[in-house]
């Protein structure tokens, strides 16, 4: 802040007092003074002190030293620390009923009959409904709407809906649901994932012409990227593995929640704790067949997300079905089982790693192979079958790329997006590959990791345009802080510290609903009246991480105005623009890059005002705090409400509306527009850990976590956020997981079972936030809100190795899974106490020189690359000898680009690869 | 949660009024204090009753002391009280959370109620897999974890309390409308997931009580969970002995809990390693038997194998003091 003499000095440019004849509405009471500017936060550009490091931004003139980059309590934080934000179970209309919905007992059976007359018969019970009576299916994606309200020929996973019941209260609903009677015929249900890449007789789903044989495959893809030929060549080291990963479940606090209630205009009003409010106001009115804008779907407060919230869900259809028969409002809240059985959580996946790297230390191959279950429905599925894949192209530099990855049905509750969709398993497998390829290359994995990076603005193998990269800040970063050097391979039996790190799509380039010509991405409305307050109006979707402060700040920031003056309405679809919501880690990006667009306007609206009034010229006045001023002569300006007050005269309240649309960009190749993002994220954790050898107990004692969000705009947010997705990875690396039974039952859907970490497993994280300021992102700013989780997995995992000398492939590493490869080793090495173990140890071979000197020499690079806008373009494939600044495909023949696999390839195809063999049902007659 | 009718009597001869009634009536009925165990099973249908009398009004069962444990103490109450033996206070401080250890009490803990991963669900859930021997709802169920039989159930024992409680000798003291009734705690168990232990329909426990020489017993409980929190014991083994005047070992108790239907004191395993003790070397072998000796099943988080192999660690882990003496 500015010191006394500097707040003395700007008292003096109070606004010609008593000069007003009335007192100024909204003019802040005995507050009517400029706050002292705190010089440290403006930028060059308004004669601030502070140089950016990573050179200007498109933003730093709407820089007015408010709220930007301060630690900012959320906006809404104080309804919920006083327990008076309302989630969805807290909505309450009088006259409700209680719904309650009749669940499959069975994995998989056909319904041959379902007589409700005695339910219906019950006193007390007012409406049943079941599949007749919503028969359009709907689902996230457009390309595989597979979801029915209930089931309308047979149910898929035990726990699938099958009828709903509204009534006075919850006994009597719950007695109802014992009165309905159904007739199934059992049919044989697959739980093994792969199981469900076999021909089966009746397959989960049928997807007509477009169905891969008669298996339960439901997305295949294959891509082939590089120097595929000269891989065997070059390689001198490989890794090879072979992962399990257990699915895992959001385990937010909030269980579902829905009332749904029409009005007696024939309007529906559904309130729901959603994070993609649009996905169920589109599928609602293609399951209630009803025009969209006769329903307004209403955002409650959200209890935690993750992406267990962002799929339009059938129980939100019952409920707007059963307020429909009844006439009343229908009320849903699920127990913590009924959270499990509609799932969406990170999907059990077998994932084959392999990992080359050439005499030069260079990565000149990855090889990745994943089998995901999906579980009964399609949910986000086939973009997650994309991101196991895509989402490891970077930040390395590498030689080629193979990826066969496959998503199956199984009888089980679906799959689906999670905090870190689709990245994080295979990010884990690829990061503890790593880490084993610097041990057989002896050299330091972080110096192994230095050596490989992108450089900012480049392209990866598949296409995808990288801007801003912090990632080698990030490493070095956590390198220096948690004196790695002095720990690594050092440190005795027992203990051990490992690295990690991330890489993640900071808003989905694709509107997964239009086409992105034709709509923008996100819209923000304005509104401001003679009271000086700012309405805005976005349908970004608040769930917990900040989305309404975000937009929020953006707008206060451009106005030059306190966050008190703001208010957001971004709850309901009647009043809000449409919005994507929160998903792919968008919201930052876009919604702040279209509230900046809209502010602008307001703001060109107001210097024009003020320079009316003061004469001063439009170039010359800038924004601060509440008042408009010529930046060469401060004395002279207006203060906000002058300015505004004479932009009103002629029209009354101001309004706008800014949007934002990602660039063109990415190539053009089949499944090219997965994981293509405006800009990317970085991360690199260090963690440490403890390893009680005995029981194999896993204690993770410290995390260094960096994260670079291009700009952090709030960093009290960004650190809960870092250290959010800490305690979130850390539970599927050491004990979370869906545990399925013999039976094929899910047999942990409670929080006693499903084991979340407790605040002792928590270890202290140190949140490191690093700047690369996104030329394209709002003020310069990325996502944190997924990214941030990836790199711990791999950090634990590899910590691990670094304690005992034991590699994990399954997660979660339960103390009983680290204690069964202790014991495989003592065996393996004659020893029959594990005390009597050796630690690891590395001594670096000659290589480990070659890779600082290249290090040295990218950091260089990258520094001139993001400074200079002048820059050449950059192709992966340089660090190979290619020309940089030509796309390889179009300069080298060896370079292949392949999407749909060669006939050779199905000869011996990896366990997802053999998901080829299958001939898609249209192709069949050929 | 199904609904019931609740007592609250305020002293032992208005419980014992109540209960002789209801059962005289033949109505079925639980015990309360804290809840904690009853009330989760209630909420999943789990065995519920339409009677339910609490004993948390009942001044006369908080009465805590060196040498007696009222059966309403709470568990934190136990932990928290210089009176209270230092392994005890150990154990009690590891169960469940803070909040759980508030309400639940020293009584409840010892009834706690066997545990399986195909009993301990939602009533849908039960119904899916056709239900279990446990909770069969009138269907004879075969047993889910060890199929085809529905004699025995297998549920585990999952409290903390017990095993330091029989190391230290503690005695039980039962009350009904039939009178009073005492025993060792070790012989308060019976065999069987379901029936648990020696207690009929309308009797209760008043009170623990302790030894006189319990300040001659050292040693340690140690427990095998996933968390540090929440989680019930998967392991859990107390070890206390007694030291001549020159520290060799004079006395020694094991026992362990969360590993069958009931708790166990392995007085044969010890009364053989004690004829010739010969130190750590003793405490080795001591343990393999102790491993041996218990018989897992699979229904809890870790697996059975696993379970035993820790029996022997921490065994040896509760030695630890003895050890370095």
């Amino acid at each position: 802040m500015s010191k006394d003499k500097d707040s003395k000095e700007i008292q003096g440019y109070r606004q010609q007092p008593g000069k007003l004849p009335f007192s100024k509405p909204g003019s802040g009471g005995k507050n009517s003074f400029s706050k002292p500017i705190d010089l440290e936060n403006i930028p060059v550009s308004q004669n601030g002190r502070k140089d950016q490091p990573w050179g200007p931004h498109r933003h730093d003139s709407l820089i007015s030293g408010q709220v930007i980059g301060r630690p900012t309590a959320l906006v809404d934080s104080a309804w919920k620390v006083t327990g008076q934000a309302q989630y969805g179970d807290d909505i309450r209309l009088p006259n409700e009923l209680i719904g309650r919905i009749v669940r499959s007992p069975y994995h998989y059976a056909k319904i041959l009959s379902i007589d409700c007359s005695d339910a219906l018969n019950l006193p007390g019970v007012v409406a049943v409904a079941t599949g007749i009576d919503a028969k359009n299916k709907f689902g996230v994606l457009p390309v595989t709407k597979d979801e029915h309200a209930m089931a309308v020929d047979k149910v898929r996973h035990a726990g699938d809906l099958i009828a709903c019941i509204a009534a006075e209260n919850e006994n009597i609903a719950r007695e109802a649901e014992r009165l309905i009677k159904i007739e199934y015929e059992i049919l044989e249900s697959i739980h093994d994932i792969e199981d469900g890449l076999e021909d089966s007789e009746y397959p989960i789903h049928d997807r007509g012409q477009y169905h891969i044989g008669n298996s339960n495959i439901q997305k295949r893809v294959f891509q082939e990227f590089g120097d595929i030929s000269s891989l065997e060549k070059n390689t001198v080291a490989s890794h090879r593995s072979n992962w399990t990963f257990a699915g895992v479940n959001h385990g937010f606090t909030e269980p579902h929640a829905v009332v749904a209630n029409w009005s007696p205009d024939g309007r529906l009003t559904l309130y729901t704790p959603q994070q993609v409010p649009h996905y169920v106001h589109r599928s609602l009115a293609d399951v209630l067949e009803i025009p969209m804008h006769q329903i307004n779907v209403h955002r409650t407060f959200v209890g935690g997300g993750f992406g267990g919230k962002s799929d339009p869900f059938p129980h939100e259809m019952c409920a707007a079905i059963l307020a429909r028969k009844s006439g009343r409002p229908v009320r849903i809240t699920f127990d913590r089982e009924e959270v499990f059985w509609v799932n969406r959580g990170r999907h059990p996946s077998k994932i084959e790693m392999n990992l080359h790297a050439d005499s030069e230390g260079r990565i000149c191959g990855i090889e990745t192979d994943a089998l995901i279950d999906g579980g009964g429905f399609a949910s986000f599925g086939h973009v997650t079958t994309y991101y196991n894949g895509v989402l490891h192209t970077a930040p390395y530099e590498i030689g080629s790329f193979h990826y066969t990855g496959a998503r199956v049905w199984t009888n089980k509750p679906a799959s689906g997006a999670m905090r870190g969709h689709g990245a994080v398993n295979s990010r884990c497998a690829v990061e503890v590959g790593l880490d084993d390829l610097a041990e057989k290359l002896e050299v330091d994995p972080i110096t192994l990791r230095l050596a490989n990076l992108l450089p900012p603005h480049s392209a990866t193998i598949t296409g995808f345009r990288v801007t801003s990269i912090g990632m080698r800040e990030c490493l070095e970063r956590v390198k220096k802080e948690s004196g790695w050097s002095e720990k690594f391979r050092k440190m005795p039996l027992g203990k051990g510290i490992g690295v990690g790190c991330g890489f993640f799509i900071s808003g989905s380039g694709l509107p997964i609903h239009w086409d992105p010509n034709k709509f923008p991405h996100a819209t923000v409305h304005l509104k401001i009246d003679m009271d000086g307050g700012v309405t805005i109006h976005t349908g970004a979707a608040e769930i917990g991480q900040g989305s309404d402060t975000v937009v929020s700040q953006s707008v206060a920031e451009v106005l030059g105005l306190p966050l008190d003056m703001i208010r957001i309405r971004s709850r309901e679809s009647d009043t809000s623009p449409v919005d994507l919501g929160s998903y792919s880690s968008r919201v930052t990006f876009m919604n702040a890059n279209a509230a900046i667009s809209a502010a602008m306007k307001i703001r060109d609206e107001l210097i024009k005002a003020a320079s009316d009034i003061t004469g001063a010229s439009l170039n010359s006045l800038i924004v601060g705090d509440r008042r408009i001023f010529d930046k060469n002569d401060p004395a002279i300006g207006v203060s906000y409400l002058e300015a505004l007050h004479k932009s009103q005269e002629e029209k009354g309240a101001l309004i706008s509306s800014g949007a934002y649309r990602t660039p063109p960009m990415g190539k053009t190749h089949k499944g090219a527009a997965a994981g293509l993002a405006p800009a990317y994220s970085f991360s690199a954790y260090v963690a440490e850990v403890s390893v009680d050898i005995e029981t194999g107990k896993t204690t993770v004692d410290k995390v260094w976590a960096a994260h670079d969000c291009g700009k952090a705009l709030n960093p009290l947010a960004v650190k809960g956020q870092i250290i959010g997705s800490c305690h979130m990875g850390l539970g599927q690396v050491l004990s979370e997981e869906m545990r399925y039974g013999r039976s094929g039952h899910l047999m942990n859907p409670d929080f006693l079972d499903y084991k979340i970490p407790s605040i002792h497993e928590m270890p202290e994280v140190i949140p490191i936030i690093v700047e690369s300021n996104d030329p394209e992102g709002p003020f310069g700013a990325k996502e944190a809100g997924e990214g941030p989780l990836l790199p711990i997995l791999p950090a634990v995992c590899n910590a691990v190795y670094d304690a005992i000398g034991v590699r994990t492939e399954e997660l979660p590493i339960t103390s009983e899974k680290v204690f069964k490869l202790v014991e495989k080793k003592c065996r393996l090495q004659g020893i029959s106490n594990p005390l009597d173990l050796k630690s690891p140890r590395l001594e670096f071979s000659d290589l480990q020189n070659t890779l600082d000197k290249r290090a040295q020499l990218h950091s260089k690079r990258d520094i001139e690359r993001r400074l200079n806008s002048n820059r050449e373009e950059y192709y992966n494939g340089a660090i190979f000898g290619l020309e940089p600044t030509k796309s390889p495909e179009e300069i080298d023949d060896n370079w292949s680009v392949r999407v749909i696999p060669e006939e050779n390839y199905l000869l011996s195809p990896r366990l997802a690869g053999s998901a080829w063999k299958h001939i898609e049902r249209r192709n069949m007659g050929d | 949660m199904p609904p019931f009718e609740l007592y609250t009597p305020d002293s032992i001869e208005q419980a014992l009024e109540i209960s002789g009634n209801l059962s005289r009536e033949n109505k079925e009925f639980d015990w309360i204090a804290g809840g904690t165990d009853l009330l989760p099973n209630y909420k999943w249908h789990i065995n519920s009753k339409n009677y339910v009398i609490s004993l948390s009004s009942i001044d006369e069962l908080r009465k805590l002391n060196n040498v007696h444990i009222g059966a309403t103490v709470s568990i934190y109450d136990l932990a928290n009280s210089p009176t209270t033996h230092p392994v005890l206070a150990k154990a009690a401080n590891s169960i469940a959370s803070v909040m759980i250890r508030r309400s639940g009490t020293v009584g409840g803990n010892i009834c706690l109620d066997t545990r399986c991963y195909w009993l301990n669900q939602s009533e849908t859930w039960r119904e899916s897999i056709d239900w279990c021997h446990k909770c069969d709802c009138g269907t004879g169920a075969d047993c889910r974890v060890i199929p085809n039989q529905n004699t025995l159930c297998v549920a585990t024992y999952q409290a903390d309390l017990a095993p330091v409680l029989m190391c230290l000798g503690a005695e039980i003291h039962l009350l009904s409308h039939k009178g009073k009734r005492s025993m060792k705690l070790e012989d308060f168990f019976e065999l069987d997931g379901i029936k648990r232990n020696v207690l009929f329909p309308g009797e209760f426990i008043t009170h623990v009580s302790i030894p006189n020489d319990s300040a001659e017993w050292i040693g340690d409980y140690q427990k095998l969970r996933q968390r540090d929190s929440w989680d019930f014991p998967e392991a859990g083994v107390a070890v206390l002995w007694k030291t001549n005047p020159d520290n060799t070992i004079k006395d020694l108790r094991i026992a362990t809990t969360g590993l069958e239907s009931i708790p166990a004191i392995h007085h044969k395993e010890v009364g053989e390693a004690l004829t010739s003790w010969k130190g750590e070397d003793s405490v080795d072998d001591l343990a393999d038997s102790i491993r041996k000796a218990v018989k897992p099943v699979q229904n809890t988080w870790f697996s059975p194998n696993y379970r035993k192999k820790m029996v022997k660690v921490l065994t040896k882990r509760a030695f630890g003091n003895l050890l370095v003496e």
